[in-house]
């Protein structure tokens, strides 16, 4: 055996283990770097530790809520603002990994998602999991509106909204439910007096300053930011309806004051009336749904819903309201079609347009459209007989959705003053004998139309 | 328990009350750690818990060693086409009823909890606490209106509530608090709801079979189409309900008895419901608005009811419109006619075979002539309040394990199975006298 040399031997080994020793350090740095959240993506790419914070909470949340099966998708609106520019390639690149994080990262307080309150077992195990992650978690729960009518029902409270709380970012979980008129609904968001109020920044929240309504979203499976997640399949879509998703309840406590008053008429006419109104409101609605064009609860149908929570027995037909800005010639082929013919037309695209179509039976469907000024709105009239023309002011009001006879509908959100201005302040006494040349309290004559646009402007069919 | 004291006083005569009795005894307080079970804890027991800190009476629900079970895990159902049917509870103030029959609910094959919500008709905390034991929602109501008319628009208002709760809902299962439910009872359902989707000629499926007793029922696979709605746990379909019954429904002043409003020709309009011939449900109810103890004692208590799993339902396809005419043909062609000049109250009017069947013929002047078939219902002991189980004329039930067909001639169309040598049997209800028997006119000619 060849002499070793022990001080060379004894180099050799000190070096292995100073070799080893740095290794050791130099990983341990790294492992403290992750942990501090400085690294995403096997250290790739600079970003400061708040960002990627944002991305692990957004991680952890997503872990949490796929290991008890609860299926949530991301409605935040500042994310998917970001992912809707890239939504082609994002659509066709669902597996690959990516190299920045260009979406969870933003900064923000929050970050949004959706859960559908029956795809959801209520178990409370998710709870003490999500204790054991690290999470804070507060629930907000309320009055179940689906109990809410003519009767005087209370049940449970229902949970409203989550808010998951880890390190510095927050996760709001929004709960939607689905109600008769097939659209999903989801409550506003009201601190009880016992809660923290500085639990997390309440204020920047997207969700949950007024209930709202949308339409059942179709999902998409997609990865953003190396994360498994699901999205609404047209994210411009949902975001063009959280502009104006604004829900408001039928105000039942009012209408049952009223039926106090003056007892509903039970009567089978009463009950038939009712009957057609409701399919043809469904019918109306199905189509101009179809073409895209908004519309909203008018004179007798809205002082239904406003007053009694019902079509009014002794109103003659269903009163729509539609922007002008909003025309489109194909209304009136497109009634026709689904077996509403055009009764008369009055007025034209640029004054006093008028358009009434005939239902079942008597039931007549009038739409009105409306003509925006700077400070007031307003719809036109057309005596056929004398040519006479008649404006209906209104202040300006916007659109709220709500649900009448099963139905997805909007009203002006300023309801109140919109009824006021059209029947005034009695409003709340039924009257049964109407004229619209005068009774409303916002008519105004307008003219005569000049005999030569008769033709065009006085259309009877 | 521990006796903490006794004392009493004996009367001296009869005609004489005891002396008042003055009785003074210490009651040692137990502390909550003794007087409460130690039972291991589980999500179950936290409701038990909560149950029995506020409740008594329940039997072995508290007790510290052994507690009743509260979860049942009846087997799951194949196929189950009925696991999405919100179930409505409709319930008063009769919370003992309501446990018995959430525990039969609860132990049915293909139950869905998730699917039940209780309605409780006033803000009574003892059913609410029940409804709780079970982990199973429960709503208030607050009552409207007076007797038949406050549980009327009780019924509404659930009814009205669980299509809300349930949107996507087509049908709705109506339970009330005082019926045992049959182990097969979704099973039942799910084998039989298609129809109430696809035959418009239905107005409902209800488990109770109002002529079922123990002694007129026999085959649990067998369906019946009957031209009355019996309740007593049914299926309601929710366009039934919201395009014609819910805008038109008894408003709160109207004395009505929703069921009795349900059966009227405007709301029914000549639909039919499916009923079983052994009954999927039992009423047990002997205290409540309409109920007392003689009327159970004579209606209800020998009611047949179904205790056999699983039990696969026959020809569930005749039971459509075209279909149960050709099948009750092919019935009355193969039945054997009896001998009509015997007494059809007597045992011996039905041969002692099994599993045969045969016809009988009674008069029926026209569709609402039912003076006749009111006295065979009496003698036979089965419903005879009003007219129930009928079918074009036709009743269907049991006699010593016989199928046994009733035919109302002329008014019903299969009275063109009579033969010509076959006189309708007619009886006659009794005189005004006290306990005189309806005796039918072939026998009374007989005597004399």
């Amino acid at each position: 055996m060849p002499k070793i040399n022990r001080s060379a031997v004894l180099a050799l080994l000190s070096l292995a283990s100073l070799a080893f020793l740095l290794f050791q350090l130099g990983y341990y740095r790294l492992y403290l770097s992750h942990k501090n959240g400085s690294g995403f993506s096997k250290g790739r790419g600079s970003q400061s530790g708040q960002d990627s914070t944002r991305w692990h909470v957004v991680r952890k949340f997503l872990g949490l809520i796929s290991s008890h099966n609860i299926p949530v998708y991301l409605i935040d609106p500042l994310i998917l603002g970001l992912v809707e520019k890239d939504m082609e390639q994002i659509r066709s690149s669902p597996e690959g990994p990516s190299p920045q994080c260009r979406y969870f990262c933003a900064p923000r307080d929050f970050t949004t998602f959706a859960l559908l309150d029956k795809t959801w077992k209520h178990e409370v195990g998710l709870f003490r999991t999500a204790e054991k992650m690290g999470f804070q978690w507060l629930k907000i729960i309320n009055k179940d509106p689906r109990l809410d009518g003519m009767d005087d029902l209370s049940g449970m409270e229902i949970p409203l909204h989550y808010i998951f709380k880890l390190a510095s970012h927050a996760i709001h979980l929004v709960v939607f439910y689905e109600r008769s008129g097939n659209y999903l609904w989801h409550g506003p968001l009201r601190l009880k007096q016992h809660m923290d109020r500085k639990f997390v920044p309440f204020r920047k929240l997207h969700f949950g300053r007024y209930p709202g309504a949308y339409e059942k979203p179709e999902l998409l499976h997609v990865s953003i930011d190396d994360l498994k997640v699901q999205i609404p399949k047209n994210p411009s879509s949902f975001l063009e309806e959280m502009s104006h998703s604004r829900f408001l309840e039928c105000r039942y406590r009012e209408a049952r004051a009223f039926f106090q008053l003056y007892p509903d008429d039970a009567s089978l006419d009463a009950v038939e009336f009712r009957t057609k109104a409701k399919s043809l409101l469904h019918l109306a609605a199905l189509t101009l749904n179809n073409l895209g064009v908004k519309f909203w609860l008018s004179s007798g149908t809205c002082l239904g819903w406003y007053r009694q929570c019902n079509v009014i027995p002794h109103s003659k037909d269903v009163d729509l309201g539609i922007f002008i800005r909003d025309y489109k010639a194909e209304i009136i082929p497109a009634f026709q079609k689904a077996g509403l013919p055009l009764k008369h037309k009055f007025g034209k695209v640029e004054d006093s347009l008028e358009l009434s179509f005939q239902g079942e039976d008597d039931v007549k469907l009038d739409i009105f459209f409306f003509y925006e000024e700077d400070d007031h709105i307003w719809n036109g009239g057309t005596q056929a007989k004398s040519g006479k023309k008649f404006k209906y002011l209104f202040p300006k009001f916007t659109l709220c959705w709500t649900e009448f006879v099963e139905l997805k509908v909007h009203v002006p959100c300023e309801t109140l003053q919109y009824v006021e201005a059209n029947y005034g302040p009695d409003w709340k006494v039924p009257v049964k004998a109407w004229d619209w040349k005068s009774s409303p309290s916002n008519v105004q004559s307008n003219g005569v139309w000049p005999v030569d646009e008769w033709d065009d402007v006085i259309q009877i069919y | 328990g521990e006796v903490y004291g006794e004392k009493h006083a004996k009367s001296p005569a009869l005609s004489t009350w005891g002396d008042p009795v003055l009785l003074k005894t210490e009651v040692h307080l137990t502390s909550v750690e003794d007087a409460e079970c130690h039972w291991p804890d589980t999500e179950l027991n936290r409701r038990r818990k909560r149950f029995c800190s506020k409740v008594e009476g329940y039997g072995s629900v508290c007790s510290c060693k052994d507690p009743t079970p509260i979860e049942f895990n009846p087997d799951p159902l194949k196929d189950n086409k009925v696991f999405d049917v919100p179930v409505a509870v409709i319930a008063g103030n009769r919370p003992n009823y309501l446990y018995r029959m959430l525990r039969s609910l609860l132990s049915a094959q293909g139950v869905n909890p998730q699917m039940i919500t209780v309605f409780i008709d006033g803000y009574y905390e003892e059913p609410m606490d029940v409804v709780e034991l079970f982990g199973l929602s429960g709503i208030q109501h607050t009552p409207i209106s007076i007797k038949n008319a406050r549980v009327s628009q009780h019924y509404k208002a659930s009814l009205t509530a669980t299509f809300n709760l349930f949107p996507d809902a087509k049908f709705a299962v109506v339970l009330e608090e005082d019926l045992d439910i049959s182990v097969d009872f979704f099973s039942f359902l799910s084998q039989s709801i298609h129809l109430l989707e696809e035959d418009e000629s239905l107005y409902c499926i209800s488990a109770w079979n109002d002529q079922g007793y123990e002694h007129t029922a026999e085959d649990p696979s067998l369906l019946y189409r009957v031209e009355t709605m019996p309740g007593l746990g049914w299926v309601l379909r929710k366009n039934l309900y919201k395009d014609e019954l819910e805008p038109k429904w008894p408003t709160p002043e109207k004395l009505w008895d929703w069921d009795m409003w349900m059966r009227m020709p405007e709301q029914r309009k000549g639909r039919e419901c499916i009923i079983p011939d052994i009954s999927r449900s039992y009423h047990f109810g002997i205290v409540g608005l309409n109920m007392n103890g003689y009327f159970h004692e004579a209606y209800f208590k020998k009611h047949k009811f179904n205790t056999v799993p699983n039990v696969q339902l026959k020809n569930v396809e005749s039971l459509r419109k075209d279909a149960y005419e050709t099948e009750i043909h092919r019935l009355l062609g193969e039945a054997e006619v009896l001998d009509h000049s015997k007494n059809p109250c007597e045992d011996s009017f039905v041969p002692d075979t099994e599993g045969k069947v045969y016809v009988m013929f009674i008069r029926m002047e026209q569709e609402a002539d039912f003076t006749t078939w009111t006295q065979l219902a009496k003698c036979l002991h089965i419903w005879d309040l009003d007219v129930r189980g009928n079918h074009k004329g036709l009743w269907r039930l049991f006699r010593k394990k016989n199928h046994f067909l009733v035919v109302g001639v002329p008014a019903s169309p299969y009275s063109s199975k009579k033969p010509s040598s076959v006189t309708p049997i007619y009886m006659e209800p009794p005189a005004k006298e006290e306990g005189a028997v309806a005796v039918p006119a072939v026998a009374a000619a007989e005597q004399t």
